[in-house]
């Protein structure tokens, strides 16, 4: 006995978007394009590398050429802070709990990356007693985003788990891969804007070890506050 | 509806003999009048109400003392009580609706509205859908008719069944047509009332049986009559609530050839009004083609959508992703370039371990040679130490310390 397939379905089955054929199609393109991605991944972090190297070189080089002619070297500002948030939401002031909002720091130990400028320096100021900010190295970038990056995708937090993530959304600011995304944090790029606020705010947790006492600066021996290169450290401890 | 120019035809059926078609006669619009189970509720809850008998409370009730309230201080509750001694009624409570013996809340009276009014159009609209209903086998076997056995459902027989006047002739023929096996569900469920109607002249239950719609009565009343469960009904007196029975609509009818014509002109069609409900029209429906579903599959509308957006499956669920510090293989998909970094510094490592150790190898042996140079020195000098005198050595011994 013939099965008789009712003429409406046999037509669905035609028009279908998902058919065999159309997923194939589809299937194929993005094969493709990944393949494209990985292989610009690859050669834009060897470039990277390189460019990471020469810079450290170069602060180096010109640091000694100026012991030399008896001057000193006076090194760039950073651009990039790495700022985590170090007290709770109970008993905040209205300014510095609006600035923490606007900063995306609403959770106690939550982290984010901020160009620093004059404007985000004064912010910086205000909230000196909730958070502890310093200026993370290439190699604290890295795992941070490698690790506990989140990207916001639809509005939800999605753990990165591949370049093509990546790709959809920062594809038309020239950001195809995990390495040009830390590129473009690290050096403060055009589109750092972009690249900071594809990250959902990093959750990490508290510190290995522990804090001396939180209710003091850095500078006298607490925790808040700038604390310059030593971020590096303390990120360790709560990555 | 113009669309029903064309319209079924359905078999005459004879009262005896052989069951088979003996005339075709066109289906009557009514038929394809909107099935609205809606509006045979509403009509029917209310259209029930109409055939209530006034009753109420006596006016008197709980009423008839003179009791009064002993007020406060006397440790009892201040509700009226019966005056006097000497029974046991006195000093009882009395009047209020909590009271035994008091008159009760609201007490019913006879000028409750028992009755309702319900819009004319609204009455023919429920009619017609009842109508309708009862052509619709699914319908009509859900309301618990047994069908099973008919011809044909609207089941029309010839006029000839107006004619009868023996009851013998009528179950005759209801067993011929098939339609007993309904009367025999009646007769089998005879119950008696579950209540207190039974003690009130409403003793037995019955279930509703086929209903025999005439044209004219030429004895066929009578002879329907004593049979349980059967009714009989003018095709001009329809009444809804024998249609529909308990609202619910599909109710088995068995029609006569010229009561089932004279539905055309007792309630018209779309176009032509009823011949004798004035200005009657049957009820349009809200949508002419109901299945939805064929409509939304069509070419024309599907052809005319967008396309369906894609769901972004792949961030549809949690994604979990090992620590790439921890796990190679995705340390790999998301730095294609990590493995090779890994290599090339491993050699520089080794590079610069390589060349370290060739440093610090020229300066150990630099030293040796040294120390092994400066032991023979020694042993010169030891040896030029001996021969000479103390004195001299002295000298000597000074001059090596400036």
């Amino acid at each position: 006995m013939s099965k008789q397939v009712p003429e409406t379905i046999k037509k669905q089955v035609k028009r279908s978007f998902n058919s065999k054929e159309v997923k194939k199609e589809k299937n194929e393109k993005r094969m493709k394009l990944l393949k494209e991605i990985q292989t610009k991944a690859f050669k834009r972090a060897e470039k990277y590398e390189k460019e990471y190297l020469e810079q450290e070189q170069k602060l180096v080089e010109l640091k000694q050429k100026a012991l030399k002619e008896g001057s000193f070297y006076r090194e760039p500002e950073p651009k990039l802070a790495f700022i985590i948030r170090i007290r709770g939401i109970v008993g905040v002031p209205p300014k510095p709990r609006k600035i923490l909002q606007l900063l995306r720091l609403r959770r106690i130990y939550s982290g984010v990356f901020i160009r620093l400028n004059k404007s985000s320096l004064r912010m910086l100021h205000f909230i000196d007693p909730y958070v502890t900010w310093g200026y993370p190295d290439v190699e604290t970038v890295r795992a941070l985003i490698y690790k506990r990056g989140h990207a916001r995708v639809n509005h939800q937090r999605k753990i990165i788990d591949s370049n093509e993530m990546i790709y959809d959304k920062l594809q038309k600011y020239d950001i195809v891969c995990m390495e040009d995304l830390v590129h473009e944090i690290f050096t403060v790029g055009k589109n750092f804007k972009h690249a900071n606020s594809f990250l959902w705010a990093f959750k990490l947790k508290p510190p290995v070890g522990g804090f001396s006492t939180v209710k003091k600066s850095f500078v006298n021996k607490g925790e808040h506050g700038n604390r310059e290169q030593y971020i590096n450290t303390l990120v360790k401890k709560m990555i | 509806m113009t669309t029903q120019q064309l319209r079924p035809i359905v078999s005459v059926f004879p009262i005896k003999g052989k069951v088979k078609t003996i005339k075709q006669v066109p289906l009557p619009s009514v038929f394809s009048a909107p099935i609205r189970p809606d509006v045979v509720r509403f009509v029917h809850t209310n259209m029930a109400k109409n055939n209530r008998q006034a009753h109420a409370v006596s006016t008197t009730a709980g009423e008839q003392t003179s009791a009064t309230s002993w007020g406060t201080g006397r440790a009892v509750a201040r509700i009226p009580r019966v005056k006097g001694s000497g029974t046991g009624r006195s000093g009882q409570a009395a009047f209020g609706n909590m009271c035994r013996g008091g008159r009760m809340y609201a007490p019913k009276k006879v000028w409750r509205k028992w009755h309702r009014k319900i819009n004319t159009n609204q009455k023919r609209y429920a009619v017609c859908s009842a109508i309708a209903a009862t052509a619709v086998t699914p319908l009509v076997m859900s309301r618990g008719h047994r069908v099973n056995k008919l011809p044909e459902l609207p089941l029309v027989v010839s006029d000839q069944l107006q004619s009868l006047t023996k009851t013998r002739q009528a179950v005759k023929f209801l067993k011929f047509i098939g339609a007993y096996r309904d009367v025999e569900k009646v007769i089998r469920t005879k119950k008696t009332r579950v209540g207190q109607g039974k003690y009130r002249n409403r003793r037995h239950v019955l279930r509703k049986g086929p209903m025999v719609v005439y044209a004219r009565n030429l004895g066929i009343k009578k002879a329907f009559r004593n049979i349980p469960g059967v009714e009989t009904a003018s095709v001009y007196t329809l009444n809804l609530l024998k249609l529909a029975p308990g609202s619910q609509m599909g109710r088995f009818i068995i029609w006569t050839e010229s009561a089932f014509k004279l539905l055309e002109d007792i309630y018209g069609s779309w176009e032509k009004p009823s011949k004798f409900k004035s200005g009657f029209y049957l009820p349009r429906p809200v949508m002419v083609n109901t299945d939805v579903e064929r409509i939304i599959k069509s070419d024309q509308v599907q052809t005319v959508l967008r396309n369906r957006r894609p769901r972004s499956r792949k961030y549809g669920k949690k994604i979990q992703r090992a620590d790439p510090y921890e796990d190679m293989s995705v340390m790999v998909k998301l730095n294609p370039y990590y493995k090779t970094k890994l290599q090339k510094q491993k050699e520089l490592e080794e590079k610069n371990k390589k060349e370290r150790k060739e440093i610090v190898d020229k300066s150990r042996k630099e030293y040796e040679d040294w120390l092994y140079f400066s032991e023979e020195e020694e042993e010169e000098e030891e040896e030029e130490e001996e021969e000479g005198s103390d004195e001299d050595r002295e000298i000597e011994v000074l001059s090596d310390e400036n």
